[in-house]
């Protein structure tokens, strides 16, 4: 049964229409996938999801609840926590205290009993940020600053995870340890966690999500495994004659 | 939604005229309504309205086209003003060669100065830096008006064409001089709306603030529209300050508080709407005309009527749709470790400032040759002044430095906190009831904070002076609130622990006592969960939401918090001399040099509040130079800086945004024994500042002549080999 919902949404910005009729639908213990050429609204889905921005209409549904109307930290306190496209960490604050306040959050329902501190050091650890604890995010390299954003998202004990291209600004290496750390988070039986992930890395797409949802001038286009979706050809056709799938697909078959 | 009209815009406008309505009952003249004379109050009404919709049409257009809310605006008026004055009255040129001169030439070239040199830059400051630098220019300019034409001497700019000129009305006369004001101002408005939306270089100007780099590879020339933009609102700024002198008189304050009236109409367009902003400046200007013409507010609310505009800024606010939450600014600065003082050295540092308050007011320390010990009452006071001022500031700290949230209004808190304070402890002087006042402050800090903190933080700013404003206008001027009393002490001297602080030296080292606990207060806030949380919505209250932080919530509590430390501080500030001059005392002009000189040393540093002791003992200084002779240039040096000092600093924001006692610390810290981290963060960063070599090179931009040389000789090749044109040369 899908954890969260997004059900027709529309959200038009004057005469721009970003979302069309666009529903998503994200499961637990999946990664689930959001592509789609730029512009394609992928970001404005989430920020709908979140709460950032009022869909013009449709609705949002988390665990069989609607939260279309609830405000963003209610959300986040419901469990959904994200990560930006464009950079949002707490530049002035530490990597660790960026940690810290999505902590003490979520301390009271979600972390009851273990020490803040505790926790902090262990999401660090999650992603391999441990030795630059101590140094202000916004003097750190964009893609550790993304890894920040994914550690005080975790630290919200999220059920759903929703992340906006995680990859950019990471080396090879760094992105399929990614892959692996978002893979053991679902499997883990406990956590129940749902992943949606936006990502432009083809490779690493269809080697992470079990189902792709692709997203096409603010209309979802196709809905399936990763072998579906390539194979599809509205898709192929979004993307410039599938070139960027067929290379993809080499990749993954191995 | 009813009727398709938002449930706040309703709420706002059945307030307002509920509001309305109660005080026309209560203070009705009584004076006969003929068509006569209501047509002539209308006319006045829609006079004043076309001046101040001037002035908003600058805001708005510099708003829109820069991004950036210019509080120096009216300021830009009052100095066009006095030089309009200085070249048509003074030097008798003739009015139109003079409005030529001011308008087309000084006006222009001021605005495309001042975007050149300042402005430009701030384009992806914070909005605290922002705001704080506009201000500063307000200041500075203001202060430069005060020094070059002094107070002393009576000046009238006279109306264009005489009073005495005009259309007849019947009862009274048009007069062309506001005919003339009338139509210009509604051919201002309707001209700049057509070049914003119809020209291209006003589509080049929108677009430019929404994404300079974009507008720029579609052949916008930013630079090129960023000094257009200023070069009219300060055209706009002048015309209007030379249009309006004639009608309030040439003084510098009443003339630059023109600008909140321009700020409640702008805000009345939600900053950006041109046709809204005038028809709000419109409707501040009948409801003016009309409240002075039929209301009569008696003696004990004198000052009522002006605070016509500041009240409708706040229904304008409260009718205001929730704002998306703001996206951070991104800046990239070199690698850092982040540290805050911690518990043990915090308490270090206060004891340090309360032992050399004692040896300070001691006479035990020796300044230059003269001796502290034989200091009179009136250097005493102007060091409590000093303390009761740096107090204030610290109020400033968690607010601007930590959550980024700006306000102008420390003073009228302060005094809010004075009133209490006179109203609870009444003749007894008992100290312990200023907790109680500490108590009573939070909950006004978060009712000016409520209505606003859902919107963008530049609305928190203008309500906060709106807030400033009305206070000093019609709160603290109220017989019943700070009575006014010939001799003797209005606020008793404060007794704690059975001691009564009577004397001079005993006060202020109370006081540096209190500030030292104040220190040290936020030293431990700012390393708890709370400040984390503040300086995080700071950051980006985007990502603070979506990580459960209630943003409003957040932003309300540190008002209350910030609201409550200035109440405390205002006991200390009014019980300095005893009285307090309840017009004067509070007013928004010093509450504007407090926050610049606490911003400029560095707001988010509790220790920055000590800069604010500077200004009253220089002053003290000053004086007591001056008594001694012979040391003119000192003392002429001193008033410089009390006088342009702030506002230079906080210029000084545009290139060094974290403060002064950021890089003293930065500059101090490595000397201290127990701070390896610091020598190696200066280590390495002059690691990182070593010359370019040659692979970085040409891959962030193109290489310059003189580093092909470089590389050619690195390379060895000789200079036969390279083409006599150079490089760049198109190849045949």
């Amino acid at each position: 049964m899908a954890l969260l919902e997004a059900e027709h949404v529309v959200m038009r910005f004057g005469g721009v229409v970003a979302l069309d009729n666009a529903s998503v639908d994200v499961a637990p213990g999946l990664v689930t996938g959001l592509i789609g050429p730029n512009g394609a609204g992928k970001t404005t889905l989430f920020n709908v999801v979140t709460g950032l921005l009022p869909p013009t209409s449709g609705t949002v549904k988390f665990d069989g609840k609607d939260i279309t109307r609830a405000s963003v930290s209610k959300r986040s306190q419901m469990g959904i926590a994200r990560t930006f496209q464009k950079l949002e960490a707490f530049n002035t604050l530490s990597a660790f205290d960026n940690v810290r306040v999505a902590v003490e959050m979520n301390h009271r329902t979600k972390w009851k009993h273990r020490k803040v501190n505790d926790v902090a050091h262990e999401m660090l650890g999650k992603v391999g940020l441990d030795e630059v604890a101590d140094v202000t995010v916004g003097t750190l390299p964009t893609g550790s600053a993304r890894l920040v954003e994914l550690a005080r998202a975790l630290a919200c004990r999220p059920r759903v995870l929703l992340l906006d291209e995680p990859s950019s600004g990471l080396n090879e290496e760094e992105t399929s340890s990614i892959g692996q750390l978002l893979l053991e988070l679902v499997a883990d039986k406990d956590n129940d966690l749902a992943v949606l992930l936006v990502e432009h890395d083809m490779s690493f797409v269809m080697g992470v999500c079990a189902r792709i949802h692709v997203l096409d001038f603010g209309k979802i286009i196709a809905v399936g495994t990763s072998m579906e979706v390539q194979a599809n050809p509205a898709v192929q056709a979004a993307y410039l004659g599938g070139d960027e799938f067929r290379g993809a697909y080499a990749g993954v078959d191995e | 939604m009813i009727f398709g009209v938002r449930r706040s815009v309703a709420l706002a406008t059945s307030l307002g005229t509920l509001a309305a309505v109660i005080i026309a009952v209560f203070t009705w003249k009584g004076a006969p309504v003929t068509s006569e004379t209501f047509l002539v109050t209308t006319y006045i009404g829609l006079f004043l309205g076309a001046l101040w919709a001037m002035y908003a049409t600058g805001l708005v257009v510099v708003y829109t086209t820069t991004g950036v809310f210019n509080f120096a605006q009216g300021a830009i008026g009052v100095f066009a003003a006095f030089f309009y004055w200085e070249l048509h009255v003074n030097r008798g040129w003739h009015s139109l060669l003079a409005l030529f001169v001011v308008v087309g030439l000084f006006a222009p070239a001021l605005g495309v100065v001042l975007d050149i040199v300042i402005m430009r830059r701030l384009r992806t400051a914070s909005l605290v830096v922002q705001l704080m630098v506009t201000v500063a220019i307000m200041v500075l300019l203001l202060s430069v008006v005060g020094d070059i034409w002094e107070a002393d001497t009576p000046r009238r700019v006279p109306y264009l064409f005489g009073i005495n000129n005009g259309i007849d009305l019947g009862p009274s006369q048009l007069p062309w001089h506001r005919l003339i004001v009338f139509v210009v101002a509604i051919a201002i408005a309707v001209s700049m709306r057509f070049l914003l939306r119809r020209t291209r270089i006003g589509t080049a100007m929108r677009a430019v603030v929404d994404n300079r780099e974009l507008a720029a590879l579609n052949g916008a020339r930013p630079n090129v529209v960023s000094s257009t933009s200023w070069a009219l609102g300060s055209m706009l700024g002048a015309l209007g300050g030379i249009l309006i002198a004639p009608e309030l008189g040439l003084d510098p304050a009443t003339l630059n508080n023109v600008v909140i009236i321009a700020f409640a109409a702008a805000a009345f367009g939600a900053l950006k709407n041109l046709p809204m902003a005038v028809i709000g400046a419109m409707l501040i200007g009948l409801l003016r005309a009309h409240t002075g013409a039929w209301l009569d507010f008696g003696p004990d609310f004198r000052f009522a009527h002006l605070s016509i505009a500041p009240l409708l800024l706040l229904f304008v606010v409260i009718a205001l749709p929730q704002a998306r939450l703001e996206v951070g600014r991104l800046a990239h600065h070199l690698r850092r470790h982040e540290r805050y003082t911690n518990w043990w050295e915090g308490l270090f540092g206060c004891g340090v400032v309360i032992l050399l308050a004692v040896m300070f007011s001691g006479g035990w320390l020796d300044f230059g040759g003269w001796d502290p010990g034989s200091w009179g009452s009136r250097e005493l006071n102007s060091a409590n002044e000093a303390m009761a001022l740096a107090l204030i500031g610290l109020s400033l700290v968690p607010l601007i430095g930590w959550a980024g949230q700006i306000n102008f209004a420390p003073l009228a808190f302060a005094g809010f906190g004075a009133f209490v304070y006179l109203k609870l402890a009444g003749d007894s002087g008992n100290g312990y009831w200023i907790l109680v006042v500490g108590l009573l402050c939070a909950p006004l800090g978060a009712l000016v904070a409520l209505p606003a903190a859902r919107l963008r933080g530049l609305y928190l700013a203008l309500m906060t002076m709106a807030f400033a404003q009305a206070m000093s206008l019609i709160f603290f001027p109220h017989p019943w609130v700070m009575p006014i009393i010939g001799t003797g002490r209005q606020f008793p001297h404060i007794e704690l622990f059975g001691v009564t602080f009577d004397d001079r030296r005993g006060f202020f080292l109370m006081m540096v006592s209190v500030f030292a606990i104040f220190v040290y207060a936020l030293v431990l806030l700012r390393r708890s969960r709370y400040g984390r949380r503040w300086m995080a919505i700071n950051d980006s209250q985007a990502a603070a939401a979506t990580l459960g932080v209630p943003v409003v919530w957040t932003k309300v509590v540190v008002y209350a918090v910030s609201a409550s430390m200035a109440g405390i501080a205002g006991v200390f500030w009014a019980t300095v001399s005893g009285n307090v001059d309840s017009v004067q005392g509070f007013d928004l002009l010093i509450g504007f040099n407090i926050v610049l000189l606490v911003a400029a040393a560095g707001v988010s540093i509790p220790m920055a509040g000590i800069f604010l002791i500077f200004i009253p003992l220089f002053k003290g200084f000053g004086l007591r130079l001056e008594d001694a002779g012979n040391v003119d240039y000192l003392v002429t040096l001193l008033d410089i800086m009390t006088t342009y000092g702030p506002g230079l600093m906080v210029l000084g924001m545009v290139f060094n945004p974290r403060g002064a006692i950021f890089e003293m610390g930065r500059g101090f810290s490595p000397i201290l024994p127990w701070r390896s981290d610091a020598r190696a963060e200066i280590a390495a960063e002059n690691a990182q500042k070593r010359e370019p070599e040659i692979g970085e090179l040409g891959l962030e931009r193109p290489f310059t002549p003189e580093e092909v040389i470089a590389i050619d000789r690195r390379l060895e090749i000789l200079d036969d080999v390279v083409p006599k044109e150079g490089y760049g040369a198109p190849r045949s």
